[in-house]
């Protein structure tokens, strides 16, 4: 007979609560965390892994993802050269490394920055930290978050004095050390607190050194009052390997929170962004970019939540689509009652350049405030065959045509990132996908 | 050099040019005028090799060889050049990048190296100063938020660095104001010689004074129902095509 769904997810649930259990013996986690942990199960117990029709997973099949119990891997040992390799120019000495979630002195150089680091286990004690820790995990609504929270350990906390402003950009380094045997499973958890008036500008890049492994990441980055973050995620792990990463934003009066996400796709990544315009004043904007061949996937479930008035929310999307891959935004912008004259707007455009690839848009507005100004909107298109002929009738071939027309297409958002290292590695990896 | 002979061609079945037969010797100039929809444009794009156009009947040969059977980038390789009525936008590709790409799409099929930025941008900036385009154009994105007079202006550019044996021009005097079509015009003339021909769309004799055709051509209803030298136009410009549409 053969298991269903439902079954085989009860089983990996059990799974799971099980080896939370065994995970508490041999940790002993002290008293803060422990309450943390703990909280976290529970609420895994309430959220339960997605199976049949679940509305936060539309468009994504969780099915390799929810396969508890999970090996976990702490890291190994990584080459020198690898960790070199993903380290982007101008950042040598505001670099900070994370092998399999583990951080790395070893590996990393803050000597250029300004921010202070602190496990979260110590930042607990901290009554904040400890109160909006304890908040995310009592609303999680993202099982795979809470799963982070659930075991979290090894999570590090950035603090960026008020005030302060760097020079050059400050890199999180994830590395994925992968498995030549079974799936491993790995845990990245960073907090960035930034002081009243402080400006960071962050890097944050997935990077895997071999395949098989589920990176299940969670970034928490509290902006305080007229702070500023420029904020580029670069997802580019190993084409065999699973990624989901929560990045909630809470942002305080007149605060800011410019981001950029680049995706490479692999097995299945999903991005799920949670915003919180928190008081007046605040500022999102949020691109999105992903280039997507083979059976490649990338996801993005995005909340929104303007919950004071006068704050500002733009988003814009571009993936392009070929052979077999897939692509979604399931994105949704809240205005809560209250928070009147808003500004929103929403953009979504796929470029399919494959029958079989699929590009998914589910665009939506809960407004509850009478006065505001939101927008949304999303396309689906294939090459532009006007523009495809101009090319031609200048001598140009159908392949560079179409590939000049789809790297531009992808390049105008790429563009927009403020980070020109990044900028140009993208445009010289991320599009280079794009020839065949 | 060009013989078009009896062909009729449209689109969804439903026929535009309907039987043109027109012959264009090197060093010749030809003007095709005629009223709003008359298939001036459907004539080029066939010429272009617009997939959306269908030829039913009929043959063109450039140099004694089926242009039809040809891919569009083909044609231009073998020399053909269209500056469009409406040349698209197309954001995101670096104006000065593409005409890089496109001038070596060329000199590759010649059997030369393609060149370098730097050299190709001391052709570039020659050939712009010619046309009086402001050096900026290089790093728009192409044709994106240019101007009607500006497009045209960018589509001579094309013509002036692929040096094309056969150039048909659609209408690449409307919308440019009088010095602009001057300019215009004299960057033309100047890549005129005994080896290429030229191909002039145009509504209005006013460009015709500029450049000189040796050929006019009246298009009506998919048809040419007169031919004559330069003297016809000015007969047009005169009369309008209802003399000539009523006495046909
Ligand atoms: N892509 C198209 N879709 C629909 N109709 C078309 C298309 N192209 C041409 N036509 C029709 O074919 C006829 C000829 O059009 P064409 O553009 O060739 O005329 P034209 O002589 O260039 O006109 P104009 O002087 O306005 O540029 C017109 O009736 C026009 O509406
Ligand atoms: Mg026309």
């Amino acid at each position: 007979m053969t298991t269903t769904a439902a079954e085989s997810t009860d089983q990996a649930e059990s799974a799971l609560l099980d080896q939370h259990k065994q995970f508490l013996s041999e940790t002993q986690p002290a008293a803060d965390i422990l309450a943390l942990n703990e909280s976290a199960i529970q609420r895994f117990e309430v959220l339960k892994f997605p199976y049949r029709k679940h509305e936060m997973y539309t468009f994504v099949n969780t099915k390799d993802i929810t396969a508890a119990p999970y090996v976990f891997s702490y890291g190994a040992s990584v080459a020198e050269d690898f960790i070199k390799k993903h380290v982007y120019p101008g950042c040598e000495k505001s670099v900070l490394v994370l092998v399999d979630g583990v951080y790395r002195e070893n590996l990393s150089d803050i000597s250029g920055t300004s921010v202070r680091l602190m496990p979260i286990v110590e930042a607990l004690s901290q009554a904040d930290i400890k109160s909006y820790l304890e908040s995310t995990v009592a609303n999680e609504n993202d099982v795979f978050a809470c799963i982070n929270s659930a075991f979290l350990n090894h999570g590090l906390m950035i603090d960026v004095p008020e005030k302060t402003q760097s020079e050059s950009p400050l890199q999180i380094l994830h590395v994925s050390t992968g498995s030549p045997a079974g799936k491993v499973t790995t845990l990245p958890r960073v907090l960035v607190r930034l002081g009243v008036m402080a400006e960071l500008k962050l890097i944050v890049k997935y990077a895997g050194v071999q395949g098989n492994y589920f990176v299940n990441s969670v970034l928490d980055v509290l902006v305080g009052e007229d702070a500023g973050v420029a904020f580029t995620q670069i997802q580019q792990d190993n084409g065999d390997a699973w990624h989901c990463s929560k990045n909630r934003i809470v942002l305080d009066r007149n605060s800011r929170f410019h981001a950029s996400n680049a995706s490479y796709g692999n097995k299945l990544t999903r991005h799920h962004y949670e915003v919180h315009l928190k008081e007046t004043g605040a500022e999102l904007w949020l691109n999105g970019v992903s280039v997507l061949t083979d059976e490649e996937q990338v996801h993005n479930f995005v909340r929104i939540h303007h919950a004071a008035p006068h704050c500002v929310s733009n988003q814009q999307f571009k993936n392009i689509v070929d052979d077999h891959s897939r692509s979604s935004i399931d994105g949704t912008v809240i205005v809560n009652e209250g928070a009147q004259l808003t500004v929103s707007d929403q953009l979504i455009n796929n470029l399919m350049l494959s029958d079989n690839a699929h590009a998914d848009n589910k665009p939506n507005l809960m407004i509850f405030a009478d006065d505001v100004k939101c927008t949304h909107g999303a396309t689906i298109g294939q090459i532009n065959e006007d523009q495809l002929f101009y090319l031609k009738t200048r001598g140009l071939s159908t392949k560079i045509a179409k590939e000049l027309l789809t790297k531009s297409f992808a390049d105008s958002l790429i563009q927009t990132i403020a980070f020109p290292a990044v900028v140009e590695d993208l445009e010289n990896t991320l599009l280079k996908k794009l020839e065949s | 050099m060009l013989e078009i002979k009896d062909v009729r061609a449209g689109f969804d079945g439903t026929e535009i040019i309907k039987g043109i037969t027109l012959s264009v010797k090197k060093g010749e100039v030809h003007a095709i005028m005629g009223p709003n929809g008359s298939g001036k444009s459907t004539l080029a794009k066939i010429l272009s090799g617009h997939p959306s156009y269908e030829v039913m009947s009929g043959e063109v040969t450039l140099d004694g060889q089926n242009l039809l059977e040809m891919e569009p980038e083909k044609r231009a390789l073998k020399g053909v050049f269209m500056g469009f009525q409406y040349p698209v936008e197309i954001p995101g590709v670096n104006n000065a990048e593409f005409l890089r790409m496109a001038y070596n799409a060329k000199r590759i099929h010649e059997g030369q190296e393609e060149l370098d930025p730097l050299d190709f941008d001391e052709i570039l900036t020659e050939k712009m100063k010619v046309l009086g385009m402001e050096q900026k154009y290089k790093d728009r994105s192409l044709n994106e938020g240019f101007s009607g007079g500006e497009k045209k202006k960018n589509e001579i550019l094309q013509m002036a660095i692929l040096e094309p044996k056969l150039a048909v021009l659609d209408e690449t005097d409307s919308g440019l104001d009088i010095d602009a079509l001057r300019v215009v015009a004299n960057g033309v003339n100047k890549l005129r010689n005994e080896n290429n021909a030229l191909i002039l769309i145009t509504h209005y004799q006013r460009l015709l004074e500029y450049i000189q055709p040796d050929f006019v051509h009246v298009l009506s209803q998919g048809k040419i129902i007169k031919s004559g030298e330069k003297g016809l136009a000015l007969e047009l410009e005169a009369q309008g095509y209802d003399w000539l549409t009523t006495t046909h």
